[in-house]
Order: C-alpha cells, then structure tokens, then sequence
C-alpha cells in the first residue's frame, strides 16, 4: 500500500465519492426542511389485493378529499395490500392498520379472536360489513380454445388450473366454496367429487388472487379462477388477455370491513369510522361499481351491465361461512382432497 | 478483470475452453437473467422507463432504500471495526463463542431474523409486549427495517476488518505503545491508516447488501407504501400486482447503482492485491 502514493489513493477515491455524494443527496432531498408544510395526518388502511386498484385510485383519494371538506385536516390514507391471509397475520402480529378490508369472514373472526377487535363488531356496520361483492369466475385464453363453459369443465384431463392459495388467499378460499357449491344440486359426494376434479387440475399455486393472475398473465395455465372484479379491471385495461367465463352456479364473494381497535388512538378511530361509513354512501358506491364491483344496492348495478347469475349463491346458502369453513374448506378440501392429491 | 493482469500469481495458464465453458456456464445463470431485466425495462421505451421510474412509490422504495442503506453501512463500519478490534486483539474466555455469534448472521436464513425480531420487538413479542404500551414501536417503521439490516449486515465489515488485524504485526503498535501513545492514538495513527482499504470494502459491501435486502425487510417493515417500503419490497410488490414495467424499471436501477458499487469494490481490492504483491 506504501507504494501507492497518497495523492494516486486519494485520486481513486474521487469517482466513488462522487457516486455516495450523488446518491445521498438524491435520498435526503425530500426530507430537507425546504418547504414550509407540516406532514398530513395518517390513515392506516390493510386490504386484500384484488381491492388495491379501487381503493388507491379511487376510493380513498376520494375520501381524502371528503375528511379535507368536513374537517379542514388533511389527512393521507397510507395503504398495504396482500392476500387476505396474509394482511390478517400482519395485523395480529401488529402493524398499524386502523382499518381493514379482508376478503372473507373467517379473517374477520381471526382478529377478532386475537383481540384487534370486538367480536362480531363488523356486523354492527351497514350490511354486515359488506360494502360490496363480486362473482368468482372463471377466465380463459382467448377464443377459449379448451371450450371450458362452467366448473365441470374445469375437471376434464388436462386442463390446466391457475388457482391461489386458499391457505393465504381469501378469493381462493371463496373459489374452494364455488367449486363445492357448484356440484351440491347433485348431493354432498358429488360437490367433494367435482372440487376433487378440480384440484386434481391445479398447476400453480399463488400467495394471493393478484399472483395467481399474473402467473396467468404471464401465458402460464388454460384457466385462471379469481374475481370478475379482478378480471374485469384487467382487461378492460388491456392488461390481460383472455375471456370471462360465468359459471352458472359460482359463488358471491363478500368482503367485510374491520375497524381496527386495538392500538388505534381514538381520534384515528374517529377517522376509521367515517371512512367505513363513506364506502355505503351513494357516490362511494358507484365508484366501486366503476372499478369492477357489485354495489350492495342493486339499482346502482344496472349501469354496469354485467351478466345477472340467477344461481350464483351466498356463503349463507352453505350455512354460513363457521359451516362452510369448518366442512367445506378444512374437512373437504384440505383433509380429504389435499390428502388424496398427495399434496 | 484484475486476472489478466497477472499480479504474481503462479502457475496461471492460457487454455481457452476452460474459460469458454465457465462463461457458458455463467451464461443462463447469471448474466442472461440481468439482462434480461434490462430488455424489458426498456422494452416500453426510455418515456415507459421514466415515467415508472418518477412515480411518487417508486421515487419514495429508492430513497427509502439508499437512506437506510447509508444508516446501515455507517452503523456498522463503527460496530464492525469496533468488533472486529476486540476479537483479533483481545484474548479471553468464550472468544471462539462470540467469534461464532458475530459471524451468525450469514448462515441464518433473513426470513428467520425478520421473524426473531418481531418476536423481540413486535406487539406481542418478548420486550415489545412492554414497550409498545409505552408508545415505543420499533417493528413496522423505518427503524425496524433500520435494525434488520443492521442485524443481517454485520458481519461483512468483520470479514473486511478483522484478517487485516490478524495480519498486521502487533510490534508497530507495541511500539506506539511504549512512545507513550494512548489507546485511541494508537488506533487512530497507527492501525486505522493500515485498515483504510477494508474499511472501505466492507462498508461498500454492506451498502450493497441492506440495498437489495428483502427477506428479513418483508418481515418487520408491515410494507406499508410511502412509510416502509424498501426498494426490493416495491419490486415484489409491483411484480405481484402485474405491473411488470413498474417492477422492472426500479430492479434496473437497482441492478445499476448495486454493479457500480461492486464495480468500485473489485477496483479496490484489486488495488490492494497488487499493492501486497508489489
């Protein structure tokens, strides 16, 4: 190293220097004190993935601007959106939601369980805490060239099933129902045959319905088994190409909003509620029905168009989701069909 | 690029399909998938490119990541030097231990840290179950991805420091000693000037590793945008939702400052190689 003058070591210093320099500044800028303005206030908002587009794009900027109006305060919604699953593990372990959207009941009763809050306090919230619902369908390549017309299909060799992960995808879960209610009509054996048909097919797996679709996306699998709502935004988009398939029996999925108590301080809670009250008021609706949603008012559904599925069910016609959980997706599907999938 | 030089190295031959078959090798391994990052980043052309780039989370992952990289890589050039010093000047009972503890993070996997952090710090973990009533929250917030990358970084300064401590003959500062130097004068004057070269590798290589840290990251930062979402998080995050141009534009940016950085590195060792062969 002596040999190297000071001078020649010093000189070679210049250019990474230079770059640390560069990228330091780039990183401190927007926390220098240059402009005047305090921060906005918070709203820490969880949701599952196939709500993120709405809710980030629409829904909550809108809200934003509402609170701005009745309160003068500026408030910023800061969001997270995963699997259904997966927002609801983050939230017992403790991140700082004040609200959440899960994709499915069971979610809701985990955090109630866990004490983030109140048993049942959903339901104390217009709708049961539905504020909205959308179909699972089925999407296929253009042309559908595997002429896959309902679930039956979907059991047929070799077809092969773009499915999520029901064990941390709430739309996943919601699709095990859809596959089982599906071939109840026909008696209990044959809904547990067709959902084994079904699984029998599955190629992929995917943490969340947004994974699961860009698996599908990306030219992988014959079918993809998720939302209309997730399908609709993408290819109205021209992100995914392929076609909505309506089964004719599927399953309504029904979100549940959850106002977080545990951890919130009270006038984030105040906010929580506003925002849960403001995702039933009319205009909030028909925002979701423009990003793919059924509004829980059906009057507002007609400017949408979409298909009317006369025998798509409730998770009610299953005998509710404690039921439909407990014998549907823990005994049917994962003890039994899992089990004799070798999976 | 420091081989073909030939720094004193014995024995070296000139057969080319060695050399052939390794890049064949390294072809789909390595360089095919980084190119390939770069194709589709800019498969949307330099306007896609930009405007993914200048979007208020992308523009938020970057700085995010760099800030907490330089915390990172500032922290623990202090911690690692510090350690570093004790292990190789310091006899005493349970060294070979402590050796081993220091050293630990590289062997466990940076899902398990982020997991044993939460465990420690989160709402219902061990200490966090106390503080968190205090209004003390270190998981889901900048600096609970601050501690994960400190925890998961801390052994590259070591690895840089500590063979050029164990190298370096205790006679010059034995000497320095009996002139009546102090401790920190010692150190100071006689060791940190021989240490330079490692010092600057090790926090070089730290910088780089928090920049794409994701495992222990994903765990403890609660992913929230515009608060704790680091770079490679964002990636994730984007490639997950199907934004495909979005995830790509950062990952080159990424892959970009990270080949710089490690462009700087080889530079320096090299230099360093050279100098001892000289």
């Amino acid at each position: 190293m002596a040999m190297n003058g000071p001078a020649r070591s010093r000189r070679a210093w210049i250019a990474p220097g230079v770059l640390l320099g560069a990228l330091l500044a780039y990183a401190l800028w927007p926390w220098l004190p240059l402009r005047g303005t305090a921060p906005p206030r918070t709203l820490i908002v969880y949701g599952y993935s196939a709500a993120a587009e709405a809710f980030q794009q629409a829904v909550l900027p809108a809200f934003e601007r509402v609170w701005r109006r009745e309160t003068g305060e500026r408030l910023e919604c800061v969001t997270a959106f995963a699997g259904s699953g997966t927002v609801t593990n983050q939230i017992i372990m403790g991140v700082p939601a004040a609200l959440a959207i899960v994709a499915l009941e069971p979610d809701a009763e985990r955090l109630a369980a866990a004490g983030v809050t109140r048993p049942g306090s959903w339901r104390e919230l217009p709708e049961q805490g539905v504020a909205f619902r959308t179909p699972i369908v089925l999407v296929v390549r253009p042309g559908n060239p595997r002429g896959i017309r309902d679930f039956a299909d979907l059991a047929r060799p070799g077809v092969r099933i773009v499915h999520p992960d029901p064990l941390t995808s709430g739309g996943a879960a919601w699709a095990v129902l859809a596959e089982y209610g599906a071939g109840l009509p026909a008696g209990e054996a044959a809904a547990e045959e067709l959902l084994r048909g079904v699984w029998h097919n599955v190629a992929a797996q995917a943490t969340s319905a947004r994974a699961a679709r860009t698996q599908f996306q990306n030219d992988f699998g014959d079918v993809l088994v998720t939302y209309e709502q997730d399908a609709l935004i993408d290819i109205r988009r021209g992100r995914l190409r392929g076609e909505i398939v309506y089964p004719r029996r599927t399953v309504w999925t029904e979100p549940k909003v959850v106002i977080v108590d545990r951890g919130v301080d009270s006038r984030d809670r105040v906010a929580a509620a506003r925002l849960a009250a403001f995702l039933w008021e009319e205009d909030t609706q028909r925002l979701l029905v423009e990003h793919g949603f059924r509004s829980v008012r059906p009057e507002l559904n007609v400017a949408a168009a979409l298909p009317a599925l006369p025998d798509a069910f409730r998770v009610d016609a299953l005998g509710g989701w404690g039921r439909a959980k407990r014998e549907i997706v823990d005994a049917a599907w994962r003890q039994r069909v899992l089990p004799e999938l070798g999976r | 690029m420091s081989d073909s030089r030939g720094s004193g190295a014995v024995g070296r031959r000139s057969g080319r399909w060695p050399v052939g078959l390794l890049v064949l090798v390294l072809l789909p391994i390595i360089l095919m998938p980084l190119g390939a990052i770069a194709v589709f980043a800019l498969r949307g052309g330099l306007a896609g490119f930009v405007s993914a780039l200048l979007t208020a989370d992308a523009q938020f992952a970057l700085r995010f990541s760099l800030l907490v990289a330089f915390a990172t890589a500032t922290i623990n050039a202090v911690l690692g030097t510090f350690a570093a010093y004790v292990l190789s000047k310091h006899r005493f009972r349970g060294e070979r231990v402590l050796g081993i503890a220091v050293n630990l993070p590289v062997a466990i996997p940076t899902v398990v840290v982020g997991t044993s952090l939460l465990l420690l710090w989160g709402p219902i973990g061990l200490l966090g179950r106390w503080l968190v009533p205090l209004g003390l929250e270190p998981m889901f917030t900048p600096f609970g991805v601050l501690l994960a990358h400190l925890f998961v970084t801390f052994p590259y300064m070591l690895g840089a420091i500590k063979p050029l401590l164990d190298e370096l003959e205790t006679t010059y500062e034995e000497a320095a000693y009996t002139m009546g130097a102090t401790r920190w004068q010692t150190f100071r004057h006689v060791l940190l000037p021989a240490l330079r070269g490692g010092l600057w590798s090790g926090t070089l290589l730290t910088f780089a590793h928090s920049l794409g840290e994701f495992g222990a990251t994903v765990m403890v930062s609660g992913n929230l945008r515009l608060r704790t979402q680091t770079a490679p998080l964002y990636i994730f995050a984007q490639f997950e939702a199907g934004n495909l141009e979005s995830a790509n534009a950062v990952a080159a940016v990424l892959a970009l400052v990270s080949f710089l950085i490690f462009f700087f590195l080889l530079r320096l060792t090299e230099r360093r190689g050279g100098a001892r062969s000289e």
